[in-house]
């Protein structure tokens, strides 16, 4: 600070003398003028040259003007009678005098206005230049901390200080450590105290930028989120001039941009990559289906074969029979873990359509029917076409796994029912499956819908099951947008699944 | 055993799958090739008297899909795709693309014999269609020269549009429609892929013409893909 006060001391007094001097000079030439007796007019035109040169070798508008007021009153003192005294025998000097010094005036300020122009362009030319430069060296820039230290290093160059930087991650947290300007080509990591206090002190900002002890500190705002913040000591800071500021501003913009340029190129890239692996997924899930399927079709196939070659008392018949039922297993359980990775991998699409509903329960029907014809599973429907909107091959799916296992807790000659109403004032769906077997344990309640949850409390003879299937119908259904629920009924012995679709359309309906 | 005149195209590259089809056939009377290429399957088709093929998806050369668009090209052999691919995608792409019914695999022995039993009858029907002003299934008879629907002899009031839609379904007995089909038929090209008309309309139609609509048992539905008119 007291360095930068004797600077403006050294101005004034260097100021000051160059002012003295062209009076001085102007005086002298006008004392020759005097002796080889040119005419008075000559003398006031010196003045006035050299009270233009005042004003262009000084700074500013008061050199001028105190220049053009000493030289009407030294062309006074020395140039008119009475010499060496400030009184006037002539009263027609006085129009001299005012002239004089208007001019003097008008001159002086005119220089120095051209002058300030001059230096304003030539800052704004520097300014230019450093963007320009700088918006350069960010176009090559790789990553960004890249960004962040072309920054520092420039704005350090720039406002001569020790400039730092800290970028923000992808979720709109502040990394961990800045990188600071060391001295000139020398850049250091330096560790951020308390990160969560910095983002909540820049978040909360009102202002430009953020006063703090030492720094103080602006932040990058991009198009969505604040991307870093730029950390100048405070002595500069505070010491800016106007046109460094705006410089400043300027220069956080173009890295703004082009922090902002580098996340929407990298999300790009992502997005891109994401793709590719969501092709290279659903190819493995086809080809483990398609390579799983035809072996187990082979098996299927040759077992049923055989069992149509052998006697059925035969003994290796039943061999033939248990390989049918295994492979069978086998292939219940390959595509239940298909469908759920499906499911589950969370991008699942679901293309809702308005639907018949009674079109969707009858083919889930109609598909136990061929597999336990032994059965009879009664349907309830509205009398008026019910249209929901889902995508009916899974809703298919989520009431065949219901009535499949309607089917396996059930006997033969009880009844299974399937039923749907519409809840107009919760606008849904109500779908029911219900039988009277021999319902749920109280100990497997909470536990049906865990993947590969199977009850322990089942008779010996029953079949094996594999485990998926409550869990495929509950994340079918949550992907849709309703509930499910299971619990055993009230009125009678059996047990019940619920689940209800919302019946609004929704906007991905439209799309398709 | 009896025998039969139709020969069948087996086109296969899985040997286990291609047995269990011929031993079926081979019950079944028919006579048939095998072939575990692309490529193989159209050659035979040129230079042989097939009847019917049975189409694998994924064959060793190139995808099945493409065998159907090339023998569309040139040939209106009944092609049944037995394949293990089973997104409703593929499938309704299959038929549009000129199948006449599709198996997933794995298939049971009576559901194939099931599918070639319709594509056969079919197969003999296509000659003396155009003759036919009347045409039935089950109880469900349609007089295609009047315009007329009877239910159990009993003349049935339906809509022109339900009557297109099974008059639609009479011209393809037991060959799956899609959905997309049906609509490009019915609506006209220029509707787009809305179902919800459709559904509608089959909704109507069923009411008319089943006695539980929710068990139907002339139209029936194949979810994701279409619907299919029951040829028992």
């Amino acid at each position: 600070m007291v360095i930068f006060r004797n600077k403006e001391h050294i101005y004034i007094v260097r100021y000051m003398l160059i002012t003295t001097c062209m009076i001085a000079v102007a005086t002298g030439i006008g004392w020759i003028f005097r002796y080889i007796a040119f005419p008075e007019t000559n003398i006031v035109i010196v003045y006035l040259l050299f009270v233009l040169m005042t004003a262009r070798f000084t700074r500013g508008y008061a050199y001028g003007i105190v220049a053009s007021v000493i030289a009407t009153f030294t062309f006074n003192y020395f140039f008119t009678k009475p010499y060496f005294t400030f009184s006037v025998n002539d009263p027609t000097y006085f129009i001299t005098f005012a002239i004089m010094t208007v001019t003097a005036f008008i001159t002086s300020t005119l220089t120095s206005k051209a002058k300030q122009n001059a230096l304003e362009a030539q800052e704004k030319e520097a300014e230019t230049s450093a963007l320009f430069q700088l918006t350069n060296q960010l176009t090559d820039a790789a990553n960004l901390s890249d960004i962040a230290s072309i920054i520092t290093d420039t704005i350090s160059g720039i406002m001569n200080c020790r400039a730092a930087c800290l970028c923000f991650d992808e979720s709109g947290q502040p990394e961990q450590s800045f990188i600071q300007q060391q001295c000139a080509g020398k850049q250091v990591w330096r560790k951020v105290d308390d990160t969560a206090e910095m983002k909540h002190r820049i978040e909360g900002l009102r202002t430009a930028f953020d006063v703090g002890d030492e720094f103080c500190d602006w932040p990058i705002y991009g198009r969505e989120a604040i991307l870093g913040v730029l950390r100048i000591p405070k002595e500069t800071a505070t010491t800016m001039s106007e046109s460094q500021m705006r410089l400043l501003h300027s220069m956080i913009e173009s890295t703004a941009l082009a922090m902002d340029r580098f996340r929407s190129t990298q999300k790009q890239q992502k997005s891109r990559e994401e793709v590719i692996q969501e092709r290279y997924r659903s190819n493995l899930l086809r080809a483990i289906s398609h390579d799983l399927r035809t072996p187990l079709s082979g098996i299927m196939g040759t077992s049923e074969m055989l069992m149509d070659m052998i006697d059925l008392n035969d003994p290796r018949y039943f061999l033939a029979k248990e390989i049918y039922k295994d492979a069978d297993w086998l292939h219940s359980l390959v595509e239940n873990i298909l469908s759920l990775t499906r499911l589950q991998d969370g991008r699942l699409t679901i293309t809702k359509q308005l639907e018949a509903v009674e079109e969707v329960i009858g083919s889930a029907v109609n598909h136990i029917m061929k597999r336990s014809p032994e059965y009879e599973i009664t349907i309830n429907i509205p009398e008026e076409v019910l249209l929901v909107p889902m995508d009916a091959k899974l809703i298919e799916q989520v009431l065949v796994n219901l009535l499949d296992n309607a089917v396996k807790h059930t006997p033969s000659d009880r009844e299974i029912s399937v039923s749907v109403i519409e809840d107009k004032i919760k606008n849904i769906a109500v779908f029911s499956v219900t039988d009277q077997g021999c319902g749920i344990a109280a100990s497997d309640l909470p536990h049906i819908f865990q993947m590969f949850y199977i009850t322990h409390s089942r008779q010996a003879d029953s079949q094996r099951g594999v485990g998926l299937g409550l869990t495929i119908c509950e994340v079918i259904i949550k992907a849709h947008g309703g509930t499910i629920e299971g619990h055993n009924r009230a009125d009678e012995q059996g047990a019940e699944f619920v689940f209800t679709l919302p019946m609004e359309v929704q906007n991905n309906a439209e799309q398709e | 055993m009896q025998n039969r005149n139709e020969r069948i195209l087996i086109v296969e590259d899985d040997p286990q799958i291609r047995n269990f089809i011929c031993y079926l056939l081979k019950q079944e009377g028919f006579s048939y090739i095998t072939v575990g290429t692309a490529q193989g399957a159209l050659s035979i088709l040129v230079s042989e008297q097939i009847d019917i093929m049975l189409l694998d998806l994924g064959l060793p050369d190139f995808d099945g899909m493409e065998v159907i668009k090339k023998v569309r090209e040139w040939s209106e052999i009944p092609i049944i795709v037995v394949s293990a691919r089973d997104q409703d995608k593929e499938k309704a792409l299959a038929l549009d693309s000129g199948a006449d019914d599709y198996l997933t695999k794995p298939f049971s022995a009576t559901e194939l014999m099931a599918r070639i039993r319709v594509v056969i009858r079919h197969l003999y029907k296509v000659g003396g269609t155009k003759q036919l002003t009347s045409l039935a299934v089950g109880g469900l008879r349609i007089d295609l020269d009047k315009r007329l629907v009877y239910l159990d002899n009993v003349e049935l009031h339906v809509t022109p549009m339900e009557y297109n839609l099974l008059a639609l379904f009479f011209r393809n007995i037991g060959k799956v429609l899609t959905t997309r089909y049906i609509i490009k038929e019915i609506y006209g090209v220029g509707y787009g892929t809305d179902t919800q008309a459709l559904r509608t309309l089959m909704a109507g139609l069923r009411r008319k013409i089943e006695k539980d609509p929710a068990k139907p048992r002339y139209i029936l539905t194949e979810i994701g893909v279409g619907y299919r008119l029951s040829d028992e």
